[in-house]
């Protein structure tokens, strides 16, 4: 809970570690996690861009850190690149010293930012790249935890990131952080310990999110809690058109029938590539119809024109 | 570990003070949490005064939320409250090692990983053990589907831990007259098959919040020192059979 945790750190500012001694001038902030916020900072010493996480609760960041940490040493060998740049504490105006850690900066919109400016067309291939990256950390043991629409940036070409570690969680463990509306729990669609399947229901829920935010939304608030389950979810994904090609893969999700991540993003991807898989096959589009008939109405009163003169 | 959640809506009114027994608690290692569910701020300043001055008492916390943010909430606060008490134990351990104040914050950063990955192993390894306390006044009434729903929510995060853990529920004041509170659930960890955790609850006048916290501070002194004098027998017996 972030209640009682006020630091802002203006624009201008400049932030030095008091073990590493980093000095680090304040852009702008980035955004809000449950454990601390994030800025756009820039290093004294290199001029580089670099995200700034301060936590409010020292234990509470130090484990975050620690799950980054053990990421980075698994992946040195995939090349991946440090993530970790610096941890540090910040003394801030008021004397209260606080926690920090420097990470890569990821320059990216929001997904759903990213599908209203690129167009609908980059969703399968965004969904793809995300069970990817989501099945790179299963591979290691990890659930993401609190996967959601404001947890996944999307970078040039679809390429994504997920940013707010604080929910990653060793799989057979209790989720650290979750949000309602993307918990199985909630939906009475199995466990809180984390597992592959976690992920892909809170991924499920969140192509739902991304095409019927409105609906899901009146869902959740006028189900009784007994009666919130994944068929009520499928309800939602039958009645959207983009939606529904991807019943069978949303349904295996939703009810944990995904072995792994790996599996569910080959599933994804035979969708991807199923002749006219997204495009809209059959139905005469409506201005189509309307462009017809206004063609055939300027060729009755040509003729009869014609036939007058 | 033992925790007390208390979930109210108002100030308590009959008994000994409430900030009194959260204070017992604390003094046994029970921690008390707080929770006020006011809807439409019915809470009037005294008893938001109340309710954080019980958690400030009992070494917990306290939120004031409406009836849509109790299961997060609650969910939230136990996990919180597990990890404090962990560090706390932790803290003082290395106040006798280090001989400073023993904060994690004191530490540099690079060995703060490994003391905090001992917090983490621990809290959910820890057998954990909550007691649910919810005043059951009439203002409570329409919010005690919210409850509900909140204890099993959090008996499914509870169910998630690797430990051991439990839960048992109260209300106050108690179903038959003069009762300060009744056990509706003792120590369980499974609500499937529970259909109703308030079965027909008699609405009184009366918040005796600082009584039936006192009340559950026995039941779970009692279950401690029935365990603990069950394991002394055991030794006993062990040494008899040497």
């Amino acid at each position: 809970m972030t209640t009682s945790f006020e630091l802002g750190l203006r624009r201008g500012v400049i932030v030095t570690g008091k073990w590493n001694r980093g000095r680090y001038r304040v852009e702008r902030m980035l955004g809000e996690g449950a454990n601390g916020k994030v800025f756009l900072v820039q290093r004294e010493r290199d001029k580089g861009w670099y995200a700034l996480k301060v936590g409010a609760n020292a234990v509470d960041l130090q484990s975050e850190i620690n799950v980054l940490k053990s990421l980075a040493g698994q992946n040195r060998s995939s090349g991946t690149g440090s993530f970790l740049i610096d941890v540090d504490d910040l003394c801030a105006m008021d004397g209260s010293e606080h926690p920090f850690y420097v990470m890569r900066y990821v320059r990216g919109a929001t997904l759903s930012e990213y599908l209203e400016r690129s167009g609908p067309e980059w969703f399968p291939l965004v969904g793809y790249n995300l069970l990817l990256k989501l099945s790179g950390l299963h591979d290691a043991g990890w659930a993401f935890g609190d996967l959601k629409v404001e947890n996944v940036l999307v970078a040039d070409y679809g390429r994504v990131e997920l940013v707010d570690y604080g929910g990653v969680t060793a799989f057979g463990k209790s989720v650290r952080q979750f949000t309602e509306i993307y918990d199985r729990g909630y939906w009475n669609a199995g466990s809180r310990t984390a597992d592959a399947g976690y992920d892909l229901f809170s991924f499920a829920v969140m192509c739902i999110q991304l095409h019927e935010k409105r609906k899901l939304a009146q869902m959740a608030a006028s189900l009784l809690p007994q009666n919130r389950s994944p068929e009520e979810l499928m309800k939602l994904v039958q009645h959207n058109n983009a939606l529904r090609p991807l019943s069978g893969w949303l349904g295996g999700a939703l009810t944990g029938r995904f072995a792994n991540g790996r599996e569910a993003a080959a599933a994804w991807q035979r969708l991807m590539h199923r002749p006219g898989g997204n495009r809209r096959a059959g139905a005469v589009p409506g201005w189509m119809k309307a462009m017809f008939m206004a063609s055939a109405a300027l060729l009755a009163v040509t003729i009869y024109w014609y036939v007058r003169s | 570990m033992y925790q007390i959640l208390l979930i109210t809506d108002g100030c308590s009114n009959v008994g000994v003070n409430p900030v009194v027994a959260a204070a017992t608690a604390q003094s046994e290692g029970i921690v008390v949490n707080v929770v006020g569910v006011v809807d439409q701020g019915e809470l009037g300043d005294y008893g938001k005064a109340e309710i954080e001055e019980i958690a400030r008492a009992g070494g917990g916390m306290s939120r004031l939320v409406n009836t849509r943010q109790l299961s997060q909430t609650v969910q939230m606060m136990t996990r919180k409250t597990v990890v404090q008490t962990i560090q706390l134990a932790v803290q003082k351990e290395l106040k006798q090692v280090l001989g400073t104040d023993g904060k994690i914050e004191e530490l540099p950063p690079d060995k703060r990983g490994e003391v905090v990955r001992v917090i983490d192993e621990l809290g959910e390894t820890t057998g954990l053990r909550v007691a649910l306390v919810i005043d059951a006044s009439a203002s409570m009434k329409p919010k005690l589907h919210a409850v509900e729903e909140a204890i099993r929510d959090l008996m499914l995060s509870l169910q998630a831990r690797q430990g051991q853990s439990e839960l048992a529920v109260f209300h106050f004041p108690g179903t038959s007259y003069g009762d300060d509170c009744t056990l509706d659930l003792d120590w369980t960890t499974d609500l499937k098959g529970v259909t109703s955790i308030f079965p027909k609850l008699q609405m009184r006048g009366t918040t005796p919040t600082g009584p039936a916290l006192m009340r559950v501070i026995d039941f779970c002194r009692e279950d401690r020192y029935g365990r603990r004098s069950k394991d002394e027998t055991d030794g006993m017996m062990g040494d008899y059979v040497v």
